[in-house]
C-alpha cells in the first residue's frame, strides 16, 4: 500500500470519527433524558409515581389542565361544603368518593348532612365520611332540596312529598307539617380565597407523575414535534453504535 | 372448518374483550344477597361505629382505615350479614358476607369495578373460605390459595372476611351502637 493511499485512508477515518463525535453530542441529551425516564418507568409502583399526582403550576399549564370554574356550594353551620368536578370538600378539606348533583347541605348536630349524587353523605365535623346512604339503603328517591324544620330535625323534599329520617338515618317517614317552617339549604357563593384554594387542589389531583415521565421518556411532552424528535434521536444512537464498531476496528488493523 | 390465523387472532381478541366486558359489573344486587341470605325475611339493619380501639383494629387488619365511620349489618340469634368494600388496585369491591357462630358462611362478590382479577368471584376461589374463623393474632386460620393475576383481588377478599369475622365478634362481644 502506498504512502498516499495510507495518508488517505487515515484523513478518512478521521473525517468519520469527527462525524462519530458530533452524533454522539446531539445524541447525548436525548440519551441522558431517556436513560433517566426509563429508569425511573422501571420503578413505578416502587415510587408510586401512578398514584402521586404533578403540583407544579408551570407543568399543569403546560398541559392545559383548568379546575372547572362551575362550583356549587352551599353554606353549612360555618362550613362551605363544595362540590367540584367529581370532588366533594369541606372547605378545603376533600370527602373520600366521587360524587355528582349536589342538591344542598346542612349542619345537623354535630354532622354534615349532604344531598349528593341520590345519596345522603353524613360528615363529620372534621369532614371524615361516616356513611353513604343510597336508595337501596331506604332513602327517599329524587331529592329535590334539603333543610331542617323548626326543631332542627332534617327534612328532604322529592317530587312527591317530604320525608324525616330517624335518629340514625336508617329509617324514613313521610312528614307532613308546614313546608313554609323549613328552613331550605340555598346555594352560597364561595368565599374567593378559598375558591382558588379548591382549584389548585383540584388542578393538583388530576396528572399522575408517571404520564409526564411516559410523555418525556416518547418525547410527548415537548408537543407533536417531540416524538419525531426522539425517533431521530434514537436512529442517531444507531448510527452511534455502527459508527463506534467500525471505528474500533479500523484502528484495530 | 379452517380458521386463517388472521381470524383466530380476531376470534381470540373478541373472545378476551368480551370476556373482560361482562367480568366486571354488578353480579348480585347487596339487597338480593341480603334476601337470598335470609331467606326473604331480613332483619333490620344495625349500626356498628368504627371508633377508639375498633378504628384501630380495622386499621390494622386493612392496613388502611375503611372508607366511613359507620359500617351496617343484618344480624339474627347466631348469623349476621355484611356488605362490605375494599380497593383491589384502583376500585372497590363489594362483597356480601355472612358470618354464623364466628364462622364464615358464605363470601360472595356482589360488584366487581376493577379490570383485572375478576376471577374472585367463583366458587372454586371463594368455598375455601367456608368455615374460615380468626385465630388469636386476628387472622385467618387457614390458608387461601391465591389466583395468578389477581393478588390484589384476593388480598382485598382475605381483609374482608377478617373484617368481617372480626366485626362479628365485636357485635357479640359489645354495644356496638354508641356513636362517638
Amino acid at each position: 500500500m502506498s504512502r498516499h493511499h495510507r495518508r488517505k485512508q487515515r484523513l478518512k477515518l478521521r473525517s468519520f470519527y469527527v462525524w462519530h463525535r458530533y452524533m454522539g453530542i446531539s445524541a447525548a441529551v436525548f440519551t441522558l433524558v431517556i436513560a433517566a425516564t426509563g429508569i425511573l418507568l422501571n420503578h413505578t409502583e416502587d415510587f408510586q409515581f401512578d398514584s402521586k399526582h404533578v403540583q407544579s403550576d408551570w407543568v399543569l399549564d403546560w398541559y392545559g389542565i383548568k379546575a372547572p370554574q362551575d362550583m356549587h356550594s352551599f353554606l353549612a353551620g360555618d362550613r362551605y361544603i363544595t362540590l367540584m368536578g367529581e370532588h366533594l370538600y369541606l372547605n378545603r378539606r376533600e370527602v373520600e368518593g366521587g360524587y355528582r348533583q349536589m342538591v344542598g347541605a346542612i349542619l345537623n348536630k354535630d354532622i354534615f348532612v349532604v344531598a349528593v349524587s341520590d345519596s345522603i353523605i353524613l360528615l363529620t365535623l372534621r369532614g371524615e365520611l361516616i356513611d353513604r346512604l343510597q336508595r337501596s339503603d331506604g332513602i327517599p328517591a329524587g331529592i329535590l332540596r334539603i333543610g331542617t324544620d323548626a326543631g332542627g330535625a332534617v327534612i328532604v323534599q322529592t317530587s312527591l312529598d317530604h320525608y324525616q329520617p330517624d335518629a340514625d338515618f336508617l329509617h324514613w317517614s313521610r312528614w307532613d307539617n308546614d313546608p313554609a317552617s323549613v328552613r331550605w339549604a340555598t346555594p352560597s357563593p364561595l368565599d374567593p380565597r378559598l375558591k382558588s384554594a379548591l382549584q389548585h387542589h383540584f388542578r393538583g389531583e388530576v396528572l399522575p407523575v408517571e404520564r409526564v415521565i411516559l410523555d418525556l421518556h416518547s418525547g410527548r411532552f415537548f408537543g407533536q414535534l417531540g416524538p419525531w424528535v426522539f425517533d431521530a434521536a434514537a436512529v442517531l444512537l444507531i448510527l452511534l453504535s455502527l459508527s463506534g464498531t467500525w471505528i474500533w476496528l479500523k484502528r484495530r488493523r | 372448518m379452517y380458521l386463517l390465523p388472521g381470524k383466530l387472532g380476531l376470534l381470540s381478541l373478541l373472545t378476551l374483550v368480551s370476556t373482560m366486558v361482562v367480568a366486571s359489573g354488578t353480579y348480585q344486587e347487596p339487597e338480593d344477597f341480603l334476601s337470598q341470605a335470609f331467606a326473604g325475611d331480613v332483619p333490620e339493619p344495625g349500626i356498628i361505629w368504627l371508633t377508639g380501639e375498633r378504628k384501630d383494629a380495622v386499621k390494622s387488619l386493612l392496613g388502611h382505615r375503611y372508607h366511613s365511620l359507620r359500617i351496617r349489618y343484618w344480624k339474627t340469634a347466631e348469623r349476621s350479614a355484611w356488605i362490605l368494600d375494599e380497593i383491589g388496585k384502583d376500585q372497590p369491591i363489594t362483597t356480601g358476607l355472612v358470618i354464623n357462630a364466628g364462622r364464615l358462611e358464605q363470601i360472595k362478590v356482589l360488584v366487581f369495578r376493577e379490570s383485572r382479577g375478576w376471577e374472585i368471584r367463583h366458587p372454586f376461589f371463594t368455598e375455601q373460605f367456608k368455615q374460615a374463623r380468626l385465630n388469636e393474632s386476628r387472622e385467618l386460620d387457614r390458608n387461601i390459595d391465591g389466583i395468578s393475576g389477581a393478588t390484589l383481588s384476593v388480598r382485598a377478599m382475605k381483609k374482608l372476611a377478617a373484617l368481617a369475622l372480626y366485626l362479628d365478634a365485636e357485635l357479640r362481644a359489645f354495644d356496638v351502637s354508641s356513636s362517638p
